[in-house]
This record gives C-alpha cells, sequence and structure tokens, in this order.
C-alpha cells in the first residue's frame, strides 16, 4: 500500500484531556507531518469544521453534550468527504452498528499503536 | 496529602471509562441487552473525610463486593450497590419472572459475579493502560447498612486514602447507582500516582 | 495428590496458557463422560461433544491473559460446562447447575495457567426450592381459615394493626364492616352443623365477590362473624358498599324457616368509617354499629363515622 505523505487535517475530539494526548503522541508519530486541532464535545467539534474542514476526525462517544455518534452523523451530513473513526471503550453490538450505519467504524479503547494502525489504515482506503 | 492534580484524575478517568466499557460489553453478553455503565465522577479523599454524603449512601441495606489485589500497590476495592436495587438488577439479568424473595436465595453468588465482572474491567484496563500486572482474591459478598460498611472503613488505619468512583449502571431501561472504593495504603497511593506520571510522560 | 484430587466432591481442572487440559480430576470424568487420558493435553473446548459456553470460554481467556480470578454464578449462567448428574437407573441423565471459579495459578515451569474448580449446584437449588415451597404452604395454612378459605382471625389482627398505621399516617378514611349472619345458631340446630358449614361457606364467597381492590380484605372474625378492612372509602361510599354487601347474601335466597326475619339467610352488616386518630377504635365503633342493626331488627346495615365531628361533617 502506498503511503499517502501529503499534509493531512486531522480533528481529535475526546472530552478526556489524556485521550487527546495519547491520541495526538500515536498519530504524530506515524504521520508527523499532519496538522491536529482538538474539541473538547461535539458541539465544539460541529462549529469548528465549519471555519477548518480536516481530512480526518476521530470522535469519542461518551462526552458532556451530545453524543460523539450524534455529532458524527451532523458533522458527515454536512461534510461527507471527512473520514471518520469512532473511538470507544465500549464496542457492544448497537455502537458498532450505529458506527457503520454512519459509514465509519467503531474502534475499541484504549488508544494503542495497534488501534492507531487500524484508524490510519481506514482513513487510508475508504472512500 | 493529595498530590492528584486534574491531569492525573483525567487519567484516571479515561482508565475506569475503557474499564465500565468492558464490564458492559461482558454484562450486555449475559444479558443480551445493551448495558450502560459510566463513571461520572473520581475523587480521592483521606479515609477519615468519608462519609454517606461523600457516597450518596442512604438509609438501606447495601451489598458490598469485595476484593484484594496485590502488585506495583496493595488495595481492596469495594463496590457498593443498595440491595433492592441490585436485587432488581441480578433479576433482569437473569430474565425470569422470579420475585425478589426468590432472587434473595441467588443474591449472594449473582451479586459476587456482578461486582467481579466491574472490579475485573477495571483492574484489567489499568494493568493494560499503566502496564502492570495486578493479583487478585476471588471476590467476597457482605451486606450490610451504610453505617457499618462506613465504619469498617473508617477503622482501617491501614489504608488512609480512598479513591472513590460514583458508577452509573443501567440494563434493560433500569438503572442505578453504585460506587466503587479503592481502599489504599499511603505508599499504594504514590505508587499509584508514579505509574500515572510514567504513562503521562510518555504522550506529553 | 493426584489421590486428594479425585477423592474431592468437586470438579477440578487446570489448563495451560494455550487452554490445554493438565490436570481432569475423577468427578468431572465421571459427569463429562470423558476419561482423564482422553482430556490430558487437548484444548478445553474441544473435549466435550457438546459446546462450551461462550462466557465460559470468554472468562477463561481473561483470566490467563489479566490473571484476574473470576466467578461464574448459577444464577446467570445455569451450566456453562456439558457436564451432566450421573443417576443409577437408565434415565436420560439430566445437564447439571453449577458453580464455576477461575484462578490463575503459577505452574512449575512458571507459565500461566488456570484451575477451574466446579461444584454441583443442583441439590442447593432443589432444597432451596422443597424449602420455599414449604413454607409458602406453612404461610398460606396460617393466614387462611380452613373452611372458607378467606383470611383467618390471625391475618385480620396483623393486617388490622398496619392499615390503621397506614392510614393514620397518610390521612385517609379507612373502613371497617363487621358482618353477623342473622339467627344463625337456630339454623345450626334446625339444619344441622354441616349445612351450618356450608352456609358460612357460600356467605364468605359472596362477600368475597363483592371485592375488587387489591388493598381490601375479607375475614373470618369468629363463627359466624365476618370482618371486612377497606381504605380510602368516602364515609357515603362505604354505607352503598354496605347496602352491596347485604343484598349479595340477600341474594343467595338460601332457605331458613327457623329465621325471624325472612324466613331466608340474612346478615346485619355495621360499618365504622373515619381518618384513624390517637385513642379512636374503629373496629369497636363498627361492633356498635353491627349491636344497633341487630337491634334494629337485622338485615340491614348501620353506618357510624369514627367521630363526632366527622359525623357532623358529613350531614
Amino acid at each position: 500500500m502506498p503511503v499517502d505523505n501529503s499534509i493531512k487535517k486531522l480533528l481529535i475530539v475526546d472530552d478526556s484531556k489524556v485521550s487527546r494526548m495519547l491520541i495526538r503522541t500515536h498519530i504524530l508519530a506515524q504521520r508527523p507531518e499532519w496538522i491536529i486541532s482538538e474539541a473538547v464535545c461535539g458541539e465544539e467539534a460541529i462549529a469548528l469544521v465549519d471555519n477548518d474542514l480536516p481530512d480526518y476526525c476521530t470522535m469519542d462517544i461518551n462526552m458532556p453534550g451530545i453524543q460523539g455518534t450524534d455529532a458524527a452523523e451532523q458533522i458527515l451530513s454536512k461534510h461527507p468527504s471527512i473520514k471518520t473513526v469512532i473511538f470507544s471503550a465500549n464496542i457492544q453490538e448497537t455502537h458498532q452498528t450505529r458506527a457503520r450505519s454512519l459509514g465509519t467504524i467503531l474502534v475499541a479503547k484504549p488508544v494503542t499503536e495497534k488501534s492507531i494502525a487500524l484508524t490510519l489504515d481506514f482513513f487510508a482506503t475508504s472512500q | 496529602m493529595n498530590n492528584l492534580s486534574d491531569l492525573h484524575i483525567d487519567a484516571l478517568a479515561e482508565v475506569f471509562s475503557i474499564g465500565a466499557g468492558r464490564a458492559a460489553l461482558s454484562l450486555s453478553e449475559i444479558v443480551g441487552d445493551e448495558v450502560r455503565i459510566s463513571v461520572p465522577s473520581i475523587q480521592v479523599i483521606n479515609s477519615k473525610d468519608i462519609n454517606s454524603a461523600t457516597l450518596l449512601l442512604n438509609d438501606g441495606r447495601f451489598g458490598a463486593v469485595s476484593q484484594y489485589f496485590s502488585g506495583p500497590f496493595n488495595a481492596e476495592a469495594v463496590l457498593l450497590f443498595a440491595e433492592d436495587q441490585a436485587l432488581k438488577i441480578v433479576g433482569d439479568m437473569m430474565g425470569s419472572q422470579m420475585s425478589i424473595e426468590e432472587l434473595a436465595e441467588f443474591e449472594h453468588e449473582a451479586m459476587c459475579e456482578l461486582g467481579n465482572i466491574i472490579l475485573n474491567a477495571c483492574l484489567s484496563a489499568m494493568a493494560d493502560i499503566f502496564e502492570f500486572t495486578l493479583e487478585s482474591s476471588l471476590p467476597d459478598y457482605t451486606v450490610a447498612s451504610a453505617d457499618e460498611i462506613l465504619h469498617r472503613l473508617k477503622t482501617n488505619s491501614n489504608q488512609p486514602y480512598v479513591m472513590v468512583l460514583h458508577i452509573d449502571l443501567t440494563i434493560e431501561k433500569r438503572h442505578t447507582a453504585g460506587n466503587l472504593v479503592f481502599l489504599l495504603s499511603s505508599s499504594s497511593l504514590d505508587s499509584l500516582i508514579s505509574h500515572v506520571d510514567q504513562f503521562l510522560g510518555k504522550i506529553s | 495428590m493426584n489421590d486428594i484430587c479425585n477423592t474431592l466432591n468437586l470438579g477440578v481442572c487446570a489448563v495451560d496458557a494455550e487452554g490445554k487440559v493438565l490436570l481432569w480430576n475423577d468427578w468431572i470424568a465421571k459427569h463429562s463422560g470423558v476419561k482423564e487420558t482422553d482430556a490430558l493435553n487437548k484444548p478445553l473446548e474441544q473435549i466435550f461433544s457438546e459446546p462450551v459456553s461462550p462466557s465460559f470460554l470468554a472468562a477463561l481467556k481473561n483470566t490467563l491473559t489479566y490473571r484476574l480470578p473470576v466467578v461464574l454464578s448459577t444464577a446467570l449462567h445455569r451450566s456453562p460446562l456439558p457436564l451432566h448428574n450421573v443417576s443409577g437407573t437408565n434415565q436420560q441423565p439430566s445437564r447439571m447447575y453449577q458453580s464455576i471459579t477461575i484462578t490463575p495459578i503459577q505452574s512449575q515451569r512458571d507459565e500461566s495457567c488456570c484451575l477451574i474448580q466446579v461444584t454441583d449446584s443442583s441439590t442447593s437449588i432443589k432444597r432451596e426450592k422443597m424449602l420455599r415451597a414449604h413454607s409458602e404452604i406453612l404461610k398460606k395454612e396460617a393466614t387462611t381459615d380452613g373452611l372458607t378459605d378467606i383470611c383467618n382471625r390471625r391475618f385480620f389482627d396483623a393486617h388490622y394493626e398496619m392499615a390503621v398505621a397506614d392510614a393514620k399516617r397518610q390521612k385517609y378514611p379507612l373502613s371497617i364492616f363487621m358482618i353477623d349472619i342473622d339467627f344463625f345458631k337456630s339454623y345450626n340446630d334446625y339444619y344441622g352443623h354441616v349445612a351450618g358449614d356450608d352456609v358460612i361457606k357460600r356467605v364468605a364467597d359472596a362477600l368475597k365477590s363483592q371485592l375488587s381492590r387489591a388493598t381490601d380484605i375479607v375475614a373470618r372474625y369468629g363463627g359466624e362473624e365476618f370482618v371486612l378492612v377497606m381504605p380510602n372509602l368516602p364515609q357515603q361510599v362505604a354505607k352503598q358498599f354496605a347496602e352491596k354487601l347485604r343484598s349479595a347474601v340477600f341474594n343467595l335466597a338460601m332457605p331458613h324457616i327457623k329465621s325471624q326475619t325472612l324466613k331466608q339467610i340474612t346478615i346485619s352488616v355495621g360499618v365504622c368509617t373515619g381518618i384513624p386518630e390517637n385513642d379512636n377504635n374503629l373496629l369497636n365503633k363498627a361492633d356498635t354499629a353491627l349491636y344497633q342493626a341487630k337491634v334494629k331488627g337485622r338485615n340491614q346495615c348501620v353506618c357510624l363515622p369514627l367521630s363526632e365531628a366527622e359525623e357532623y361533617l358529613e350531614q
């Protein structure tokens, strides 16, 4: 698989600072040239993407305010080009189905090298 | 006393939310329905400051599942649920028409299992993220009043610190709240903090 | 060591890090129908001819990965492993209810292994069920009147106390109905005790059939006396209900030629309604009302309020 070395923009949405740091660190280890922005809740993410359209997005589910899956649905209906991965510790069937129906994938937390590899693979290959 | 920064608390919250997610997955496989568990708050306090207000306990009787664990730090973990709510949840999990009286005979073992699932999920999430191994005793179940439980926690002089997690559990539209209490000695708290620091050092 | 393991009255099995069997005691061989020699060094889930439950396999994997002990309760899993109760007869062996614990142990070569302990919970469940059925019969016998199958005096006494306490605390009215079969002694003397018992039964049924709320009870108070406890009725409604009871018995049209009223079985009803306070006694007042109904000529109802003030309010 050819590696796309162009500069991409990634938005990380997670209410936990530690979780955002973890995703950022792992992504930058693989893609040091990427530009990363962060949002702490679904509402902030929805507002951010209108001003600065990212290529990719990682979205937590359980956050204060609207659920991450609902935020992803709103964002994708307006900006279907953003490739999105849902990160959650909760990988029950209902969440898996919901993620698939949005054209995203659900990746189990904790964030590790393995889960970041799955994420990057999805970003690179999905249409 | 408390050397925990906001970032430490945030890291622990993330660990326990992952634990809660794993526990929810295991429970949903047993009940065949969606289970939601969240950990809305974490606090570390001196065990002498623990009271029914900090634990949001009321008058009734509580079921307490406890496991002692050891490794890089030693602690006793106690999961507390109001007994009547716990019985209803166990009833839902068994998915039968049993009355509360009939359930009582299964209460002991079923509560041990429910507590074991949640405690193990939290411990395994800690082990994965902080990269250490913990050993644990088998779970034990007791039913007591809030006062009796708090008295025992307070008189445990070797363990002056308690980490209290509030837990919300929802199974098939039935909702209950519980507490997960970790009793820690000073050296165990220090050791836990140093593991959190090591972890944070790798990502900042 | 092996002898001890094989003498145990519980299943003991150990598996290595890959889930292969290292230890298989006699108990588990007996109840699984798989001999030790056929089990050793094989993956646990492939040993049985029937599948092992997914929750058992998930628990085993968790213990091997995280080295944390796991409990599988009978209540939530029933029968995770294909083990059966072996009976001496030719009956189809039944699947055994089990309680299982899985604990991590250290092998001699310091590898991760697990000890699986299985206990048979069928017997304890059966014992619990028998005890429960037995105690339910005892409970029913203790609270039910043998002749009429309605509540007995003992149940009424306990219920009355609670009903009064509830009404007092929540400040709602409580109605007590005292009922007596008119000229029952003459009926017994003339028709005999068997017929007398039958009348008591039929009157009890007629009274019971008038009740529709779960909060209401009817009990046999004494020989031919009955009592009803009904919360939350306005006095006017209680009065109408007493009349309904009287006519329900009247409509049975059971002949009673020795009766000095109407040559058939009738009842007198005394009712007292009110919000219980400190010293006033609903039961005594209902008894007074019953006495008045008898004095007035029987086959009728008398309704008294609990206190004079309420009597005034009603008018």
